[in-house]
């Protein structure tokens, strides 16, 4: 019994032992969970284009500033502009990621303002006031608790949580747009390159100015649409040559379509 | 009659109980049907877990398990020996130290995960590493260790202890060939709960043994074990709850296996020894 036990220690030791030795090094970008997804595939990307690894940790934007500042991570990920007391920091911005509001396509409503939609999140609004779904009620549609897109709305129009009202909750974009094509009646919420990508391809859905801004790709590369936030590569101090050949690659044009799949909009298109 | 309604009653309790964990089961299982396969095993994940499999976190979660356990059984066996021979149960010290690894084992994992990555990752140089992770996870399961392997030293009865002194057995004979063999089932409770949740956990991987999904060439290697990997799947990726349901129904399997092994290894010895 004993000697097995000893098998099995040294096994270990010798397994932990071998483990030991150092790894080559590697790029290691830190940050935003947001980010990170898209990221670590372009990490793959580039890996299997170049040979360097890029290790990619998430943990959020504070974490990025935290890890770029302590060196523990060569570039970080911040799903936000840059604040005043983070000046120290380059950013590099490489993507954009906002919100459209949606109606369906047969709902004759062309435009809301702010504080039309806040009234019918909160409920102040019940029922349309014109065109053939007058006097019927609004069905709200809003996202679960945790999902990004449903902090960006609910800090835009400065709500919380507790105060929406909403009909249907619902987790995934897809499952938004679902809820809103198939129902006249119904608004919702949803990220914008979604949405833009469905209303395209015949999906029965209409996306609402903001503010007079319309919810197009261009409105939102330019930076004036208002439901918007920025995705960006942040570094602290002299930036190295490995690192300045990913931030390239990351931005390359031919890059684009991954940004797509994670239902964001390229800075450089 | 009131034996009656008591099992009947207890019946109506188990059944309640017993509903939510198939449900939850059943749920899992058909949102991944259309993905897991044998080749869900053997494959590595790509783009961002969404296609693939899981192997290489098979891998580094088999690592940081091991490591922390390691870690863990020996320095958590260590104390709770030295806190069941050395110290009367209602001695002042051993009350404090009792009430100290209680509030240890009750603090949240977060906290576990920031001291980890402050100390092991930045102070030690670990950077984020398997080795991080397994060693800020090993903090995390010692108190439990230690309280559960502990409590089952103690409840070997008084009699054998006083049979010790009456035959004058060494020391080193009666843990070994004793104590460890009686208290065993204990500990192995002890292993297993600590085991489950070192699996269960996010919050302190993700910030010390990190979010990678290469497979580790080494301890130093950042890896993803197959919880972070379910957190990120379900939460972040657009499309990835199919493969974060196929990887919980692959960490429940674990669990299961993992339960049924260490009671068949530990239960061998006692009744060898007591027989």
């Amino acid at each position: 019994m004993l000697s097995r036990l000893q098998c099995s220690l040294g096994l270990m030791v010798a397994v932990f032992l071998a483990g030991c030795g150092e790894s080559g090094s590697a790029i290691t970008v830190s940050g935003s969970s947001t980010i990170a997804p898209l990221m670590a595939e372009l990490a793959e990307r580039y890996e299997t284009e170049t040979g360097i690894q890029v290790d990619v940790q998430s943990g959020g934007s504070g974490r990025a500033i935290a890890d770029v500042r302590q060196g523990l991570a060569d570039l970080g990920m911040v799903s936000r502009a840059l604040k005043e007391d983070e000046q120290d920091l380059e950013g590099y911005l490489i993507g954009r990621d906002g919100i459209a509001i949606i109606v369906n396509s047969a709902n004759p409503v062309r435009a809301l303002s702010d504080d039309q939609i806040r009234a019918i999140y909160t409920g102040k609004t019940q029922r349309w006031e014109s065109g053939p779904g007058e006097g019927r009620d609004i069905t709200v549609v809003h996202k679960a608790q945790g999902r990004s897109t449903q902090e960006l709305f609910l800090a835009y129009f400065q709500l919380e949580n507790s105060q929406v009202q909403p009909d249907q909750v619902i987790g995934e974009n897809q499952q938004g747009i679902k809820a809103v094509a198939g129902d006249p009646f119904a608004i919702g919420y949803v990220s914008i390159g979604t949405a833009i990508y469905e209303a395209e391809n015949g999906t029965p859905i209409r996306l609402l100015p903001l503010e007079g801004a319309p919810a197009s790709l261009a409105v939102l590369a330019q930076g004036n649409y208002p439901l918007a936030r920025e995705l960006n590569l942040v570094t602290h101090g002299a930036v190295s040559q490995p690192v300045a050949d990913f931030l390239a690659f990351v931005t390359r044009t031919d890059m684009a379509d991954v940004y797509h799949d994670y239902y964001f909009l390229p800075a450089v298109e | 009659m009131a034996d009656r309604v008591a099992w009947l009653a207890g019946l109506v309790l188990l059944a309640l109980v017993m509903v939510p964990v198939v449900l939850m089961v059943t749920a899992l299982w058909q949102q991944s049907a259309d993905v897991l396969s044998a080749g869900f095993l053997l494959e590595d994940p790509g783009r961002a877990g969404r296609s693939g499999g899981i192997a290489a976190l098979l891998i580094s979660t088999a690592w940081i398990l091991g490591l922390c356990l390691m870690v863990a059984v020996p320095l958590g066996l260590g104390c709770a020996l030295y806190l069941s021979e050395s110290l009367p149960a209602d001695s002042r010290r051993a009350q404090w130290l009792g009430g100290v690894l209680d509030m240890l084992a009750a603090v949240p994992s977060i906290v576990y995960g920031l001291f980890g990555y402050q100390f092991f990752a930045i102070t030690l140089g670990l950077g984020f590493s398997i080795l991080s992770g397994a060693l800020a996870l090993s903090l995390m399961v010692l108190p439990l260790m230690i309280r559960s392997a502990e409590q089952a030293m103690r409840a070997v009865p008084m009699g054998y202890r006083q049979a010790r002194d009456a035959l004058a057995l060494s020391r080193w004979g009666w843990v070994r060939r004793i104590l460890l063999p009686c208290a065993a089932p204990g500990i192995a409770v002890g292993i297993i709960l600590s085991a489950g949740r070192a699996l269960a956990e996010t919050a302190v991987l993700l910030f010390t043994a990190g979010y990678v999904l290469r497979r580790p060439d080494s301890l130093f290697d950042s890896g993803r074990t197959l919880s972070v990997h379910i957190y990120d799947l379900a939460m972040n990726v657009p499309g990835g709850m199919p493969r974060a349901a196929a990887t919980a129904v692959v960490l429940v399997g674990l669990l299961v296996i993992l339960n049924l092994l260490v009671r068949r290894v530990l239960r061998q010895p006692m009744t060898e020894a007591l027989v």
